[in-house]
């Protein structure tokens, strides 16, 4: 992957506003390509109102839409404190994946997720089901926020702590492990710190404690000498040392990149020319996430050529967004199963990197666990489509023959165009299915969700 | 294709006539040519993810300055499980120990590189793709050796990574999928319909979209995995051995491996990964349940390998992305430190301790130095054990070092 150089996309197009030429320039494409990145795809009514909104529209309606509807978030909280009471994190998974197909705050949901790969926590370690719920609502009330709050609250978030083994932290002998990934992970990238800058951040946070599941500062355990930390001289705090680091002018840099990334394309755009302006444009509103995600989610970059269809869905998005397209509900727990075997166990990422996302989700085994999910989903009765099978969805829809349904799946769900021999040799394929209808339309689902085209988003 | 395999084609083809062997020998040749492809050598790296303490794990029993420098995790001399009058391995190294005894296991004392980063990502990737950040990354170490190994042949199975998490950037190969697989049972399309399979492997095929782009990549992806679970459907489950594992995730990942080179899949690198080495805090419990986890799986490993007759073609190496800071931290732990030992297991081996344990005394601002550089392991390991080229697979060439016996 490219990381420096050149690229031949002028700055200042990529980052202004899109705006359609035509009103038939925006297309059903577009807006289904905004609900894969911004959420977790659109079902049919949301491509439909969509279409009647501007690109800035809809994204400013999305960034300023922080809380959740109160009938979603009164079933989520009940949910919540059953799993709670079984004080078990492994069915922390299934409350949020409930929650990633009933949200009516998609982008909020989309950058909580964002947040827990970036400040990777895993319930493997942490092990306490409250801590980790604790810290998703911390990551959910800043997600579209300021990221300097979010950052001060994280360092001083339990779960955090334990996961980085801070959670004692005396002066004789400083731990250096949050110090080192605050730099290097979470907010101004690898590089751009020297070795001192990590020992002598650690002796800030000497004396940060946990007691009682609470973050607790030990004034005895605290070295209060005077610290070097990028050529400023104190007797910094923990607090105070969270705030030099988010001074260094390449943490902006850092985070644009990051979410360009996870937003526009898994490859190809990472040149400092482009991530410039954003950079500059995070630092001087003293670094909001919501503004910033407003100029980037509706920029003629976000709906160009170097956008559409130049990720790889990531598990959450490969099985959510199927079902978010045509209402599906489904199992959770098996569901759950699925994207731990897909590489994506909320609440578990792989370690303090978390997910990377693009090339890194697929490998052969992934691959044959992703047809595997779709095939374990679509043969259960329990998977159903607004609320019935899914050939009375269809039929609701207007869609009769399997041709039609064929159509009408690779239209809403691909993020690319199948050939059209490829498209002839589908519609075929699912009609020499011997089952029922019914049974046809699921044989033929699974098949569009394996091919490598649904893989793209 | 194998350099015995080739030759023996090629001399086939040229020799023949001379010989007068026209009418029978093709067929005499090509079963001693398939039988050459079941007896070449093969690698087993093992990834100790994380940062392995090095220093507790060859212990440096007669220093004082070993536990001053760590009051509370230093293991106690009478511990020690005696290699020579300076040095031992950490208590739950029995594995290791008989190993040693078994004249099968040697250690490189003080590996690492110049200007070590101590970050976990980018210093495994340096390992992995033998290349700093500023340079070229698409393709790692052993992927280029599986390039260089397949050349011509159309194999997606030259090099295997056993695991169903993110693909190791070392066996990231330009020409070749290399597949990672959990277990064999698991490895397959859970469809009744063979149908449906055919119909996966049809629509995954590429048309015509450009090499370098992620649809080629998936569609490349796609097809090998259905071709490699088909060709694993025929891997005969009478080639699982009788021998008993320790029930650990890697000792899991090598009785699979075993079973594999025991098939004939024609895989000449396996890759696993053993994760947890990064012990910032009470790592004592932690880092003697991984040695235990380590020593135990790879000596299983080399007896099933006995038992069946293929001790001779398998190598196994271990390596870890940096060793820890040689003083303990607050939370009764290590921090990321550098130089540190990598193993070999094979039956070829010099065995013991193979060059000096770094100086405790004479530190880098409380670190180890090393003497030698990890590429120089690689080097020869690919020029003596895979019969690669190295220096074209690292990009210069690396002076060898003595690990394997001189009959060899």
């Amino acid at each position: 992957m490219m990381k420096s150089g050149q690229t031949n996309i002028d700055p200042e197009w990529a980052w202004s506003a899109y705006q359609p030429e035509q009103p038939e320039d925006w297309t059903q494409r577009q807006v289904a390509h905004f609900y894969r990145r911004c959420g977790f795809a659109a079902n049919p009514e949301m491509l439909q109102s969509g279409l009647q909104k501007s690109p800035l529209q809809l994204a400013s309606e999305q960034i300023s839409n922080r809380q959740e509807s109160p009938q979603v978030e009164k079933v989520s909280a009940s949910l919540a404190r059953s799993v709670l009471a079984t004080a078990d994190a492994k069915n922390l998974p299934a409350w949020w994946t409930h929650r990633l197909l009933n949200t009516s705050v998609p982008l909020l949901e989309k950058m909580t997720l964002f947040w827990h790969g970036h400040f990777a926590t895993g319930a493997e370690k942490v092990k306490d089901a409250q801590l980790m719920f604790d810290q998703n609502q911390i990551l959910r009330e800043h997600a579209l926020g300021n990221f300097g709050s979010l950052v001060h609250a994280i360092s001083q978030d339990p779960a955090m702590l334990i996961y980085l083994d801070s959670a004692s932290n005396r002066k004789v002998h400083p731990n250096e492990n949050f110090a080192r990934e605050i730099m290097e992970l979470f907010v101004l990238g690898e590089g751009n710190y020297s070795e001192k800058d990590i020992r002598e951040l650690a002796r800030c946070f000497t004396g940060w404690e946990i007691r009682r599941d609470q973050f607790y500062f030990n004034r005895f355990q605290h070295d209060f000498d005077e610290k070097i930390i990028f050529n400023d001289t104190g007797t910094f705090t923990g607090e105070q040392g969270v705030d030099l680091v988010l001074k260094q002018p390449a943490g902006a840099e850092f985070i644009v990149g990051k979410l360009m990334q996870f937003f526009i394309a898994d490859e190809g755009l990472q040149h400092p020319e482009l991530i410039q302006p954003l950079a500059s444009q995070f630092r001087d509103s003293g670094l909001e996430t919501g503004a910033l995600l407003e100029t980037m989610l509706s920029s003629n970059l976000f709906y160009s050529d170097y956008a559409m269809g130049r990720k790889i869905r990531s598990p959450v998005d490969f099985a959510i967004g199927l079902l978010n397209s045509f209402e599906g509900t489904t199992n959770l727990l098996e569901l759950n199963r699925g994207l731990d075997e897909l590489g994506q166990r909320l609440f578990y990422p792989p370690n303090v990197k978390g997910w990377e996302g693009g090339r890194n989700w697929i490998n052969s085994s992934t691959l044959l666990a992703r047809a595997n999910l779709m095939q374990s989903l679509l043969v259960r009765d329990e998977t159903r489509f607004g609320g019935g099978s899914l050939s009375q969805y269809c039929k609701t829809h207007g869609v009769t023959s399997l041709q039609e349904a064929v159509d009408w799946f690779v239209e809403i769900l691909l993020a690319v165009p199948l050939s059209e021999p490829k498209h002839s040799e589908l519609v075929q394929r699912c009609e020499h299915g011997s089952g029922s209808f019914e049974n046809n339309l699921r044989r033929g689902l699974g098949l569009i969700v394996s091919l490598p085209e649904y893989q793209l988003a | 294709m194998s350099l015995v395999r080739r030759e023996i084609l090629q001399l086939s083809a040229t020799g023949l006539a001379v010989l007068g062997f026209q009418q029978t020998a093709p067929a005499f040749w090509g079963q001693i040519a398939d039988n050459a492809a079941g007896q070449e050598n093969i690698l087993v790296v093992v990834q100790m993810t994380g940062g392995n303490d090095g220093l507790n794990t060859i212990i440096p029993y007669t220093q004082d300055e070993y536990y001053k420098q760590r009051p509370k995790l230093a293991v106690p001399k009478k511990d020690v499980l005696k290699i020579n009058d300076e040095f031992g391995f950490n208590p739950a190294l029995d594995g290791f120990s008989e190993l040693l005894e078994a004249g099968l296991l040697g250690v490189v004392q003080g590996v690492g590189y110049a200007q070590p980063n101590r970050s976990h990502f980018e210093s495994m990737d340096i390992w992995h793709t033998c290349q700093r950040k500023t340079g070229d990354r698409s393709d790692g170490w052993l992927g280029r050796a599986i390039d260089q190994l397949a050349e011509g042949e159309s194999t997606e199975t030259t090099g295997m990574h056993i695991g169903n998490r993110k693909q190791p950037l070392a066996v990231a190969s330009r020409h070749h999928r290399v597949p990672s697989i959990r277990s064999i049972e698991q490895f397959r399309l859970q469809t009744q319909e063979k149908d449906s399979i055919q119909a996966m492997r049809s629509l995954a095929q590429s048309e015509n979209s450009e090499a370098d782009s992620l649809l080629n990549f998936v569609q490349t992806s796609t097809t090998t995995a259905i071709d490699v679970s088909q060709k694993l459907q025929q891997v005969s489950k009478s080639k699982n051995s009788n021998m008993k594992y320790p029930e650990t995730e890697l000792a899991g990942k090598l009785k699979t491996v075993s079973q594999l080179i025991a098939s004939d899949i024609g895989a000449r690198v396996y890759y696993v990964e053993i994760d947890g080495f990064d012990t910032h805090a009470f790592q004592a419990p932690a880092h003697t349940a991984l040695l235990r986890e380590l020593g135990d799986a790879l000596n299983s490993f080399a007896q099933d390998l006995r038992e069946k007759g293929m001790q001779e073609r398998v190598l196994t190496m271990c390596f870890s992305e940096f060793g820890r800071r040689v003083a303990q931290n607050a939370s009764d732990g290590t921090d990321h430190g550098t130089a540190a030992p990598m193993f070999l297991m094979g039956s070829d081996l010099e065995t013991g301790l193979i060059g000096k344990h770094p100086s405790l005394t004479n530190l880098d601002n409380g670190d180890l130095k090393f003497h030698t550089d990890f590429r120089q392991v690689y080097a020869t390991v690919l020029d003596n054990w895979l019969s690669c080229d190295s220096s074209h697979i690292l990009d210069k060439q690396y002076e060898s070092l003595p690990l394997f016996v001189a009959s060899r």
